[in-house]
Order: structure tokens, then sequence, then C-alpha cells
């Protein structure tokens, strides 16, 4: 799994802790884990669009990545961007559970939110929360490249050097795929919501 | 980190209350949960755990798997001793601070100052051979010695004495498997992992009167006619006047004693 960044990308210089990894530091791999599930687990479920799921997906995307850290030597493990490399880890997990069919839920049967994950009432949802979660429902009708590339960009942050390192697709086929990700998702929100509108 | 980069106003095709809405959900997507558990959950399963314990050769460290013990050892730091871990097991180490992996450090501390506490070896990854071979070597008890020869005819490779000495020079969890209670066939201490001077340290201190037995590692007795390793606990009762020394089971054979059935002396033809 090479994290796929060749020269003159801009996600700067050696990440320390790759570098700490490299040498055996014992502390290093709970730092890995602490810096990065959440965003694991905020990627993973968006794209499984299922809590359960995306718990067993960060774990299994760690596995994955403590058994590739294993096998690796030192110098390629400090040589590696691990956040992008992670989120290329978690993506190749969904795949694998997307083709299994384990995790894929009908999005009608699915409504957002209604896992109880963070704590939403049902009768006391505000206009906010309907909003964010009416995106996220939004985001599930995306095409698969869509969704991974809009996630990566727009809940992740990443810069399009590290969504093409966490995908392998070129810089810009990302760039493509999230601007008309984003237009789709614009299409999406305003079709049938005119009363979100009224109170926003 | 400094891999953000800012968005650029209209990047997104003017959308930007889509922008803003997918922030505010990624806020809000968080893992359910005690993030200390889920995080000792991930550790548990990615990596195996480290842990340091006082013993007979100072401060040693010890990695642990799901199936027990399987590498202990001296090291320049714990960074270093978790390199060669992961070259030889590949698997990185992280440190064992749960319950469990401080209650093991605790029964290897004590099983290494010589009480009698059961710790789990993980021998999987080593082969038959050498599985056999430590398992013999770790049922030596405290105080005793056995030579190559010994430990290869217990293991079922009576020809194998030299094979005996590579498994101890690689063995992966020495002190635990007491490799150091192997000696060379005339009863002399031999070579360690540690260093030669380490070895004799060790079997001092566990009561094994190391000068008495190099060159002469069989005792006799004509009481009962019976030879025995000169560390074995019948050697060990046999009155100093009765004691007759021999340098091999053979001249203890020709002289007419017959071997112990408690420490069952190799002999040849």
């Amino acid at each position: 799994m090479d994290d796929g960044l060749g020269k003159g990308n801009d996600l700067g210089s050696p990440d320390p802790l790759a570098l700490r990894l490299a040498g055996g530091d014992p502390a290093a791999p709970r730092e890995l884990v602490e810096r990065h599930h959440a965003e694991i687990y905020r990627y993973a479920r968006v794209l499984l669009r299922d809590t359960p799921a995306a718990e067993d997906a960060v774990q299994e995307a760690f596995s994955k990545a403590f058994d590739a850290l294993g096998r690796y030597s030192g110098e390629r493990i400090g040589a590696i961007r691990l956040r992008p490399w992670l989120y290329r880890i978690t993506l190749n997990v969904v795949r694998n559970a997307w083709r299994d069919g384990r995790f894929e839920v009908p999005v009608a049967e699915t409504p957002e939110g209604d896992d109880g994950r963070c704590g939403v009432v049902p009768g006391v949802i505000g206009a906010d929360e309907e909003a964010w979660m009416d995106v996220l429902w939004a985001l599930g009708r995306l095409s698969e490249r869509q969704r991974v590339a809009v996630s990566l960009r727009y809940l992740e942050d990443l810069p399009y050097a590290g969504i093409s390192a966490a995908t392998g697709w070129p810089e810009n086929t990302c760039k493509t795929l999230v601007r008309r990700g984003i237009g789709h998702l614009g299409a999406l929100l305003s079709d049938g919501s005119d009363e979100k509108e009224a109170i926003r | 980190m400094n891999e953000r980069e800012t968005r650029m106003p209209g990047e997104e095709g003017g959308d930007g209350r889509v922008a803003g809405l997918l922030g505010d959900a990624a806020s809000r997507l968080t893992p359910r949960g005690d993030p200390d558990e889920l995080v000792g959950r991930v550790l548990s399963r990615g990596t195996d755990r480290l842990f340091s314990c006082d013993s007979p050769l100072g401060e040693i460290y010890a990695a642990v798997g799901e199936r027990g013990v399987r590498f202990v050892g001296r090291a320049s730091s714990p960074d270093e001793f978790a390199r060669r871990y992961r070259e030889r097991f590949g698997r990185l180490l992280s440190w064992g601070t749960d319950g469990a992996t401080r209650g093991l450090a605790g029964r290897v501390a004590a099983a290494l100052a010589g009480e009698r506490v059961e710790v789990q070896a993980d021998l999987s990854g080593t082969t038959p051979f050498q599985r056999r071979v430590l398992e013999v070597v770790a049922g030596i008890p405290r105080g005793e010695v056995r030579p190559y020869a010994w430990v290869a005819r217990e293991a079922g490779s009576p020809k194998a004495s030299r094979a005996v000495g590579t498994v101890m020079a690689t063995n992966p969890v020495p002190l635990l498997v007491p490799c150091h209670r192997v000696v060379k066939n005339d009863g002399t201490t031999g070579s360690y992992a540690f260093g030669a001077g380490e070895k004799i340290g060790l079997l001092r201190g566990e009561g094994v009167p190391v000068e008495e037995i190099s060159g002469s590692p069989y005792l006799a007795t004509p009481t009962t006619g019976i030879f025995c390793h000169a560390t074995c606990r019948n050697a060990r009762r046999i009155q100093p006047e009765n004691r007759r020394r021999f340098r091999s089971s053979q001249a203890a054979t020709k002289a007419g004693f017959r071997p112990c059935k408690v420490c069952r002396p190799v002999v040849a033809g």
C-alpha cells in the first residue's frame, strides 16, 4: 500500500509520528489511533451510512494499518503520509463491505440520525439538525466516487493532493468529482425543501 | 497539520451553503462510546503489548501477544526492543498499560525471581523441532542443569545436539524458558545469548555448583549402584563420602552403574 504521493506534493515534510512508528516508539501506535480514529469513523460512517458498520470499519482499518506497519521496513514506515494512507485503507475496507453486501442498507430504511448516535431525540429536532442530516442523506445519493471525493474534501478537509493519495485517482479527477458532487448535492437539497428554506 | 489548504471562494461551484452544511455534519459525526475503550480495543487487536520488569539480568523487556509472552530480552531502549520485535515477528508493540498486561508483568517478574508462578509463553513463531526443544528445556528445574545431548534425546532427536545449541541461541523467551540451564556435555557452562559470564552468574544464583560439575557432570553412589546428572535432586542427597564423579555417562556405565530413572542420563550405544 503505497501512500501514493510523489514528489512535489503539498502535504509538507515527513510526519514526525511516522518517524516515531519507524523507530519503534511503543507510545506511537496509541497516538496514531487517538489522532485519527474520529475522522476515520466519520469517513466510514458517511460512506456506509450505518453506525455499527462504521465502528467495525474503524477496527478493521486500524488492524490492516498495523498489519502493514508490522511488515514494512523502518524506512518505508517513516515515509508514509499517515492521514491519506489511513483514508485509503478505510476506503478499501468500506469497498469490501459494499461488495459483501454486509452493510448496504437501503437509504429509505435508514433515516439518518435514527441510530441515537448523537442523542437527537425525535420531535425536538431543530432546523439546524435537519439540515445537516439532510446533507448526509443527499451525500448518500451521490455516485460512489463523488461521495468519496466530496467527503474527503468537505468532511475531512483534505487538500486535493491528499484526496488523490487517499483514492489513487488523479488530482484533476478529484477536483471534477468534488465539483460535480457539490452541484448534485445542491440540486438534491433544493428539491422539495421549500419548507426548510422557509424555516431558514 | 500543515496539509490543510484554504478553500477558494466559489471552488464548490458557488454552492457555499452545501459546503457549510457538510462542515456542520462533519462536526456532529463523532464516535459514540468511550474513546479510551475504543482506542484500547483497536490497540489490543492491532498490536502486541510491551512491558519491562526486573530480572536476574537487570531490566528486561517482554512482548506479549494474545496467547502469551512471545519475546523477552535486553535492549538499550524500548524503541530498540520494539524494532527488533517488528523485524522478527511482523507486529508493532505498544505499551501494555491495561490491567491484564500489568498483572502479567508482575507474574513474569515473580517467575524470574524464582517463585513458582505459571507464565504462559507463546512459542507459535517457532518450528516444531524448536518448540519440542524449548518445551523440554522449560521442564529443567531451577538449581539443575542438563547437557545438550540430553535435551536432544528428550526432544526425540538424539543426534541433534548442535541443533539444540542453535535453538538455545535463538530462544525467543530466555529466562522464561531457562536455556541457561543447558550446559555442554562435559559439564562446563558454555556460551549464552547474553554472555557466558551472565550464564555462570545466573546458575550460581540458582544454587548450581558450577565449578564442581565442570568436567565431572555425573555423580554415582555405590550404595544404590545408580548414577545421575550431578544436579539431579537424587544426586544431591548422596553422602559426600559415597560420591563418585564421572566425566561421561559411558565411564559411569563402564564402572557398573545404571542411569537414574528420574534424571535419565543419556547412555550412548
